[in-house]
Formats: C-alpha cells, structure tokens, sequence
C-alpha cells in the first residue's frame, strides 16, 4: 500500500497518480523545488493593456540572446510562440524549452515549470508560471501568471538564476 | 516449420481462432483421429499433421512466428487491426499485496490495407426553435450548404428540423440536386420550442429507408436548447439506432442545452458529442464530423478482456481520439469507429496479485470489427500482454514519460468526473474543493486557461451553489479534450 502525500487516501503498490486528488504518487523527493529563504521584495504592479491575442501574422520570430551570470551559459533561440524555461523533469513528464538543470537550477530553486517568455502582437513578455521562488524582471518580483513586457537589455532572475536578455 | 502449410486449416479453424479454440479443436480432433480410437495399430498420418499443428498453435511465440512468416511470404492477407501496448513495468516483484499495473494501448488500421470511403447515407437534425432564430440559424444553414456542396452522386442525404414538431426538409436519397436542395435549406425559418425526439425520429427513419452495407449511415444531431419530458424516449431511440449500426454525433451550441442526454444520445449509439460555443464554428463542426466519415475504416469496434485469476481489471479508459471512461461491466469494450488516420488509445489498469516468479499472463484480448473495406468485413485481432514476475526486484527507473504524462491527464480527468457526480448528489462544498484541487493541477501541465476556468467555478460554486452552464461544459468538455495526439500518447517522435 502507498499512501497519497496530499489527501492521504492508500493506494495499491505501483499507483501512479491519485484518483482523488490528482496528485502524482511517485515523486522522489529530491526532485521537487524547495522554497528558498524568503527576501522582502516589492511585487510590480498588473499590467493589463497586453491581454491581446498572439499575433499569428507576423512572420519573422524574434530572436533573443540569454546569457546566464553565473555559469556563462549562452542561449539563442527564437520566439514565435513562446518558451517555456525551468527544468526537465522525466518523472512529471515537465520537458521545457529551456532546460536551467545544467545550471544548477535544481540547487538554486528553479521550478520544473518556472517562467515563459512569450509573444503577443509582435513584442515579447515574460511570466512567471506559478514558480515556487518567483521570477523577477530588472529586480522586481512579478505577479505569477501576469505576463510582463520584456525589452532589449532587460534582466530577467528564475529564483537565484540570473540572466541578461538581448534581441539579436 | 513449414510455413507454406495452412495450419490452422488442418486444425479446421481460421487463422484469428483464439488459444482456446485451438484447444478445443485439437482435443476433438485427437480423439477422432487416435490411434487407440481408430482401434487400428497403424497411425493416420492425419493424426500427425494435428499434432504438429497443435504444437505450433499452442505456443504463443511459435504461432507468432509462423503467422509472421505466413504474412511475409505473403500466404495470408495482414491483420485488419494492428495492436501494441507500453506496459508501466514489463517486470513486477513479487508480492503478496496487488500491484497496479497499466497497460497502453494503441490499436490502429494496418498500414497494408488500402482505404477506400464508402458513400454516406447522412442525415441532417437541425433545431430551428426560437431561440436559434438570426445569426445562429444563418450559420447553421451556410453549414449545410457547405455540406451539400460536398457530397458525392452515391451519397445519400437528408435533412431534418424540428421544433416542437418535425419536418423533412429534404427527403433521403442519392444523386442529390444540389441546387434545389440549397433552395429548401433557404426556406428554413426559426420557430417553437424545443422536442428532440420528434427530430431524432424523422431523422432515422430518413436514413432506415437507405439502409444498406454498403453505405456508412450516420445522423448529425445539433440543438441549443432543452428538451422536455422525452429524454427516456431519446435514450432509447439512440439505442436502437447504434443496434442498426448508425451512429449519431451530437453537437450543442451555446450554454442551455443538455449536456448530459447530448454525451448519452451519442454514447449509446457509438457516437461522439461536442460543444461549440459560437455559431461561427458550426461549418468547422460539420466539417469535420464529415471528415471522420470519410476517413472511417472499421465500426462497431469491439474489445472483449480476459484475464487469469490473479489479475483483474480495475478500470478503463480510451484516451485517444477523446477522453472517455469505458464501461467494464459485461467484460465486454464497445470502441465505437476507427478512423483510418487517427488510431484509439485505451488504457488499461489492471491489479495483479503477483504471488509466483515467472510469466503471468495479464491480459489476452479480442478485438473484433466490422470493416468495409475489405472482403471478409468481419475482423478479428488477438492481442496478449505479458508481465513478468521476478523475485526481490526493485523498481528504479521511472515508468516512460509520455505514460505518466496520459495518466497524469486521466488523473484530471477522473476529477472532473467526480466533481460532476458530486454536484448530482447535492456535495457542493466537496465539488467546490475538488475544483480548486483540478485547478493546481491543470495549471502544472500548462493548461491556463481551462484552469482559469476551474477555478472560476469553484468560487461561484461555494458563493451561489451552483456552476455557470458554461463554465460547466468548458470544464467538461475541456478535460475530455485533454488527451494529445496519439503521436504523443505514445511517445513518438512527432
């Protein structure tokens, strides 16, 4: 028998997830994010002008360039869409765009699911995904799920993973 | 092994006969042809022949590589049906508790057979109460046009509206005259309330009056209202028609139709339901309800389950088209269609109490299908899943990523459905609860939208006591769509 972590109902042995609260069975602990200690921070104001839709006719994708402080990792690729950064994590299925685990992600609080970047009419936003230690733009904490108009230049921090953003 | 003899012939059987076919046969067949029997001290050759063929047959490996071999060499015509499955482990510890083990299917039309469409025998049912009247009626009415315009000489068509009575627009028959037709469809205005089965009816006795095999019969279903007092007659009227193998497709439009008979009224006909909530989308819904007509390469897919007595189904799933729970009462799987492009996923949970080490045989299943394609229609398709057992084993690696990430949907899934039945019976604080819990974690697979949704509705649910009939089918039928492609349901390269 297992036991859910999160409703407590018993399952037998191999179940994979629960059928009463959804929650997967079979998580190793080591795996999930742990929340960091905490720094007062001021969480930026909603920015609600930018719920367009994706701007589908725009042909050329935006190309950016980030380059990671601490382990000088670089990362270019271009946005049509969006871009999902975090962690790959087999177990939960979470395959992002962009993988942080070769930067010590794990260690330095990235959630598997941490922030997207993503592109509505023609300009480029980042937003945090509900991250377990937050995503900041040029030092401010935002507002999970509020995309956030990002520029050239502009800093973007994935919990203690710091990184610079340049449209190429 | 020689391949050029039909050994299943010498059996008297078919080459899908099942394991205990090819017992029985050989047990009849041996008594008959015994030596002692026969009371003669010579033995028949043909007593031989039996055995080596039971031999083969009764072997899982040797029978498949002789039906391999068969095929290869081209002796025998492929399969209709090709089955594979992903097991979560291929090998158990053993165990004096159950275990869960989950079985992936994909069950698709072999790639050898060539398709061809077989002319439609379709009819329209198209509500044009009150509340249809202005743009969505306009709509409807492009819709058909585009439909008409489609059609080829051999397919039969009508078309239906109804209200608080029915009429045939167009009356079932083939070599259509298009523009006469479109003529008729003009003359439709809106008017009355709302009476399906009165629709349903005049519907299906358009399509019975060209019934025939070589045609796919198939009503198409769209309402945006309530009907009152005949859903028990609507029920059954479905039930009767998928028995005469036609299948109804539901569509409802907007937020006051009745999601519950809609799912029922295509489910007991083998059919599928779907929600729009614009009118803008009624020629897309037409559309591809036509597309799934034409690219139909087996119905009335069957699944029959058998396992030993240390295993037992717990419950089932199709997971691909759509999401949907199957019924395991009578052991027995109604699958619906197999489109020719897009093959079923089920899975399968099973509890197997492993006990000794070795084989144990989780599942042997019988696929059955009616095929029009092909010469002999009706098909059969074997299909066994084997799991080993093996003394003191720990189970280190994760189970493949795509099956975690289906059962982590199936998950949700299962939630949504639980939440619909606690609101049946009147739980509305543990629906609200539920729905909250659904919300985390459809926004842990990125689904933000639909979780934006569950959450909306359990805060309405714990202010009002009730759900929007909106936010309730956008939950319900959002989570069914959750399934993926079936490309990525079984990991493939896409």
């Amino acid at each position: 028998m297992i036991k859910c972590d999160s409703c407590g109902k018993r399952h037998p042995e191999n179940t994979l997830f629960c059928d009463e609260c959804g929650a997967y069975l079979q998580a190793e602990e080591h795996q999930r994010t742990n929340p960091l200690a905490v720094e007062e921070v001021d969480w930026t104001e909603a920015d609600l002008g930018v719920t367009g839709m994706f701007d589908e006719a725009s042909p050329l994708p935006i190309v950016i360039r980030l380059s990671i402080a601490d382990s000088g990792r670089e990362i270019e690729f271009p946005v049509s869409k969006e871009i999902t950064l975090g962690r790959v994590d087999a177990a939960s299925a979470t395959f992002p765009d962009v993988d942080l685990t070769p930067d010590n992600g794990l260690e330095k609080g990235v959630s598997r699911r941490h922030a997207r970047i993503l592109r509505k009419t023609g300009e480029l936003y980042v937003e945090d995904l509900g991250s377990v230690n937050g995503t900041y733009l040029n030092g401010k904490r935002l507002t999970p799920y509020l995309p956030h108009a990002l520029k050239d230049e502009d800093e973007i921090r994935l919990s203690r993973i710091l990184m610079h953003v340049r449209f190429a | 092994m020689d391949i050029q003899v039909d050994l299943y012939a010498v059996l008297g059987l078919k080459p899908h006969a099942t394991p205990d076919e090819i017992k029985t046969a050989y047990r009849m067949l041996a008594r008959r042809l015994h030596p002692d029997a026969r009371g003669e001290s010579n033995v028949d050759e043909r007593f031989l022949h039996v055995q080596e063929a039971y031999e083969i047959l009764s072997s899982a490996e040797q029978r498949q590589a002789y039906d391999r071999g068969r095929e290869a060499a081209g002796l025998v015509s492929p399969p209709a049906l090709v089955v594979d499955h992903t097991l979560n482990y291929t090998a158990l510890p053993r165990r004096d508790e159950e275990q869960v083990a989950y079985a992936l299917l994909r069950i698709a039309p072999h790639p050898r057979i060539e398709h061809k469409r077989l002319p439609f025998n379709l009819c329209l049912v198209v509500d044009h109460s009150t509340s249809m009247q202005g743009v969505r009626l306009q709509r409807v009415k492009e819709a058909v046009n585009t439909i008409i315009d489609n059609l080829e000489d051999q397919d039969v068509f009508s078309l239906v509206t109804f209200s608080d009575r029915a009429r045939v627009v167009i009356e079932a028959q083939p070599y259509l005259d298009k523009a006469a037709a479109k003529t008729q469809v003009r003359s439709i205005h809106s008017a009355g309330g709302t009476e399906i089965l009165h629709g349903l009816r005049s519907g299906l006795t358009e399509i019975r009056r060209w019934r025939s095999v070589d045609r796919s019969s198939h009503l198409v279903l769209l309402t945006d209202g309530q009907t009152y007092g005949d859903e028990e007659e609507c029920i059954a009227e479905a039930q009767a028609a998928g028995a005469g193998q036609i299948t109804i497709t539901t569509i409802g439009i907007g937020q006051d139709w009745n999601d519950q008979l809609m799912d029922e009224i295509a489910r007991r006909s083998g059919g599928t339901s779907h929600y729009i909530d614009s009118a803008s989308r009624v020629t897309a819904s037409f559309r591809s309800c036509i597309r799934s007509l034409s690219t139909l390469f087996a119905r009335d897919l069957i699944l029959r389950l058998h396992s030993p007595e240390e295993v037992r189904i717990q419950k089932a799933y199709r997971v691909a088209p759509y999401m949907e729970s199957l019924d395991l009462h009578t052991g027995t799987l109604s699958l619906g269609y197999l489109d020719i492009e897009q093959p079923q996923s089920l899975m399968l949970q099973y509890l197997v109490r492993a006990q000794r080490p070795g084989k144990v045989n989780l599942a042997e299943l019988t696929f059955e299908a009616v095929v029009p394609s092909l010469a002999e229609r009706e098909q059969r398709v074997t299909h066994r899943i084997e799991i080993e057992v093996v003394d003191g084993l720990t189970l280190s690696a994760p189970p493949p990523p795509h099956m975690i990430s289906v059962l982590g949907k199936l998950a949700i899934f299962e939630m949504q459905e639980k939440t619909m039945q606690d609101l049946a019976d009147g739980e509305l604080e543990q629906a609200s609860h539920r729905l909250e819990t659904m919300a985390t974690r459809l926004l842990s697979i990125g689904e933000n939208e639909l979780a934006k949704a569950a959450l909306l509705e359990a805060g309405r649910l714990s202010r009002t006591g009730n759900l929007s009939p909106e936010g309730r089918k956008r939950i319900r039928y959002g989570t069914r769509g959750l399934s993926m492609l079936s490309k990525e349901v079984h990991g493939d390269q896409v």
